[in-house]
């Protein structure tokens, strides 16, 4: 990386990697508070990485496929406004079996949304994303069938009100636009 | 994790090649947009990494542990949603620390409490969130989602 010639393009590079450049800083006081243990973060980092990375890889790939593929006319039918509830439930259902991070599926969650999925189908596929059902068993043995069974079922029901509650704060502003969008 | 991923992009090639001998252009736009998003999106991906690296060892598991043993009532459930929210690793580290944390005392509300704000709130990756969804989705999403997380855990202290 080259050193940015002007003011403006350190600004851009503050604003657009501020969040790496922060890693940095902790990355130096870390290194001088303790290198060993820096050390050993740097392994759990590397090793993180390494094993989400073929993950990360193919959720690219669906971005790719599903922008080239699909119409966003067939998304915004099943995802859409016009799809009401269903289109809740839906959400509800595709984020309980999804896997990985949250953070690695928000570029895909971001794609349907452009092409026709509304923000509450968004919210709604993260909320319901914590059932985690593939780790159901590891947390009945950790902690019991009842906590188990109770902390799901709330989840799953809380999801579509949360999905319409974020939905709901984040378009108040420009409810205006809502129609357009749900037309068009 | 790895098994997984490797799974996956197994089955998003094979979806690839399949697409390419139907519709050559198609895979090509495809593979287009692909690079594009993983080029735009790797240096915050590497500053997550790098930060939870650093999360996991300087600010390890016992710590937290230590804090919410000490609690209780709604202090317990705030500090638990806290914790849970700073907190990063995968879902499967949060199970077992969940259940030593309720050997150690702690209270069923506190412990639900923690794994659904571990699981559906990141301090850590708000950042990131709000590149890709917008600042004001990601601020809402996480505030709702951390009030939630209040709320399971409650209900889940109360139902047992």
């Amino acid at each position: 990386m080259s050193a940015p010639a002007s003011p403006m393009t350190w600004r851009q590079l503050l604003s657009s990697q501020w969040l790496l450049l922060l890693a940095i800083g902790l990355w130096c006081w870390a290194v001088w508070a303790s290198p060993e243990r820096a050390f050993e973060a740097l392994g759990v980092s590397l090793r993180t990485f390494a094993s989400v990375l073929p993950l990360v890889v193919a959720v690219m790939g669906l971005v790719g496929l599903i922008q080239a593929l699909i119409k966003p006319e067939r998304i915004s039918r099943l995802l859409g406004r016009e799809a009401g509830w269903r289109a809740l439930f839906l959400g509800a259902l595709c984020g309980m079996v999804l896997i990985g991070p949250a953070y690695l599926i928000f570029p895909l969650l971001m794609t349907l949304h452009r092409q026709g999925a509304r923000w509450a189908v968004v919210a709604t596929i993260l909320a319901s994303y914590a059932v985690k059902i593939q780790m159901i068993p590891l947390e009945v043995g950790f902690l019991g069938w009842r906590f188990s069974l109770a902390r799901t079922l709330l989840t799953l029901a809380f999801a579509v009100p949360f999905g319409l509650a974020v939905e709901w704060l984040v378009e108040g502003r420009n409810s205006h636009r809502r129609g357009l969008c749900s037309k068009e | 994790m790895l098994t997984v991923g490797l799974t996956y992009l197994v089955l998003i090639l094979l979806a690839y090649l399949l697409t390419h001998w139907r519709a050559p252009g198609k895979a090509r736009q495809g593979l287009q947009v692909a690079r594009f998003s993983l080029l735009r999106v790797l240096p915050l991906l590497v500053a997550v990494f790098l930060l939870i690296g650093l999360f996991e060892v300087f600010l390890p598991a016992q710590l937290i542990e230590r804090w919410l043993g000490a609690s209780s009532g709604l202090t317990a459930l705030l500090f638990s949603g806290l914790a849970g929210a700073i907190a990063i690793g995968p879902p499967l580290a949060a199970f077992p620390l969940a259940g030593s944390l309720l050997q150690a005392g702690a209270s069923p509300p506190a412990v639900a409490t923690f794994i659904v704000s571990w699981i559906s709130v990141g301090i850590v990756t708000i950042p990131f969130e709000a590149s890709v969804f917008g600042t004001r989705f990601a601020l809402v999403r996480n505030s709702l989602a951390f009030a939630t997380a209040l709320l399971i855990g409650f209900l889940v202290g109360n139902l047992l």
